[in-house]
């Protein structure tokens, strides 16, 4: 047979494809179910490391159903929260946040063309109180992301950990691999509401005389892994950004200014005439108002009363 | 088994190494060699894509348009690697490993031993002997990678498998041996061995 022939290797090399695609479709299917329960796991393991539940290295040698079992023991509860750090709905126990949920959510927070609504970020809290938070953003070759964990009703870090998809080995890697870089992030603090919130520097931070740091919301970057060192810094800032409300509480940390435009949470705060303005006009460029007030807001002064009883009574 | 069987099995293990001799498969192997664990996976997944492509395309090498051939090679080799990849996935035990080697499981087809043996044997030779042919180069080549990485982990992190062997008694594990550069120079070393071995090497 002449297999030169153009019609014939035009049908050889269809076919070919046509049938690798079938196997390859079918063998992708038949182990889906068996590779997501893997993944879930291993998600779970990284969260517990990060609340200081165990090592990484100990969690994979309990196996997937120990894992799954001692973290059933140990979630309290688990919720999304919007950028208000209102709480949006409540997450089943069993679930978890793939990175495919958290790079969805990270183009939410930061909006543009690829965001799909309003961010709901997922906060989940174990029965100690310990509330663990995820991040997300872009390392060197591709994306970075991790958990870290905060002491019960504080800003203080419990804990870390981070994955990666493609850091370099041995150098932008060490942000999954080292666990003393991981062991940095015990004890500093978020500064929420400031900028930056958090920070991934050369040195890390300033030493008082005594030794003790001037600053708790800096620890020192890796050797050899700029680029990975600052990509996982402004994950770290975007999301807890994000978060700050969350953290704060729902009333801001200083007193609300009087008629404080539609900001639910103002309304409610107690007012103080000596409030910073700025923190006024931050609260009206907010889209926070509700549908029967935005309106009203629009155009208006600072100040203008947007409480819909004030608004009933025009 | 035939002589003629033995040396196609025999050969690609110390006299035709891939690695050694061949100077094929070089990337791969300095960078999955950091831990004995992941040289031993990532052998024995060259081996198998190796082997299988080998036999699956040795079956239809009297139908492969010659004009389309390395096309043909591509597609069988690339399904064989994700074939791979899936499945390594889908283990718990063989999960962790996979996730660390990442890239380079799905790079398998970029090595030039599993191409270049299903070129230059495979698809002249029947499908018994190919098959053989396949295991035996995936083999050769598994096997350097498991000397470097035994220096590697033993120097470079002081375990054997993830098992403590030098730590305890105060060793310091050797940074530079973590790095790539240092495959290099140990593959350097084994060429050496090898090449005051075989003296018809020598040029």
């Amino acid at each position: 047979m002449n297999t030169n022939n153009n019609l014939y290797t035009v049908i050889y090399t269809t076919l070919i494809v046509v049938v690798v695609a079938a196997v390859l479709a079918f063998v992708s299917q038949s182990l889906k179910g068996r590779q997501e329960a893997n993944e879930k796991a291993d998600t779970i393991s990284q969260m517990m490391t990060a609340a200081q539940f165990g090592t990484k290295a100990d969690f994979q040698k309990m196996g997937n159903a120990a894992v799954l079992e001692k973290y059933a023991a140990e979630i309290a509860e688990a919720y999304t929260v919007n950028a208000e750090g209102e709480r949006v709905a409540d997450l089943p126990l069993d679930k978890v946040c793939s990175p495919k949920e958290l790079k969805r959510q990270n183009y939410n927070i930061k909006g543009g063309q690829n965001a799909t609504g309003a961010a709901e970020l997922p906060v989940f809290v174990f029965k100690d109180g310990t509330t663990v938070v995820p991040v997300y953003g872009a390392g060197l070759w591709g994306p970075v992301w991790g958990y870290i964990a905060f002491e019960k009703d504080s800003n203080v870090i419990k804990g870390a950990y981070f994955d990666h998809e493609s850091e370099t080995a041995g150098l932008g890697a060490r942000i999954k691999d080292d666990p003393a870089f991981q062991a940095e992030f015990q004890g500093e603090r978020a500064a929420f509401g400031e900028s930056p919130v958090f920070a991934i520097v050369k040195g890390g931070s300033p030493k008082n005389a005594d030794g003790t740091e001037v600053v708790d919301n800096r620890i020192d970057a890796i050797t050899g892994a700029t680029m990975t060192s600052q990509g996982l810094e402004q994950a770290i800032n975007t999301w807890f950004s994000a978060y700050a409300r969350f953290f704060q509480g729902a009333a801001p940390a200083e007193a609300c200014c009087e008629n404080a435009c539609c900001d639910s949470t103002c309304v409610k705060a107690p007012c103080d005439s000596t409030c910073a303005k700025a923190l006024c006009d931050s609260a009206c460029a907010k889209p926070a108002c509700d549908s029967t007030c935005a309106p009203r807001c629009g155009g208006k002064p600072c100040g203008h009363p947007c409480n819909p009883q004030i608004a009933a009574e025009e | 088994m035939n002589a003629k069987l033995k040396e196609t099995l025999l050969n690609p293990i110390f006299k035709g190494n891939p690695i050694t001799v061949l100077v094929l498969g070089i990337c791969s192997s300095l960078a999955v060699t950091v831990t004995l664990k992941g040289a031993l996976v990532m052998a024995l997944s060259v081996i198998v894509v190796c082997g299988i492509s080998s036999l699956i395309l040795s079956l239809l090498r009297n139908t492969i348009p010659g004009r389309v051939r390395i096309i043909v090679q591509l597609v069988v080799v690339a399904m064989m690697v994700i074939l791979v990849d899936q499945i390594l996935k889908s283990f718990e035990a063989t999960y962790a490993i996979d996730k660390q080697l990442s890239v380079y499981i799905g790079l398998i087809i970029t090595n030039c031993i599993v191409m270049g043996r299903i070129e230059a044997f495979a698809l002249g030779n029947k499908p018994w002997p190919s098959f053989l042919d396949g295991i035996a180069n995936g083999a050769g080549y598994g096997l350097i990678l498991l000397i470097v990485a035994f220096f590697r982990e033993l120097l470079g992190s002081g375990t054997l498998f993830g098992v403590d062997i030098l730590n305890w008694m105060g060793y310091v594990p050797n940074n530079l041996v973590i790095l790539p550069p240092f495959a290099l120079i140990l593959l350097g070393c084994i060429v050496w061995v090898q090449r005051s071995i075989q003296k018809d090497l020598q040029e």
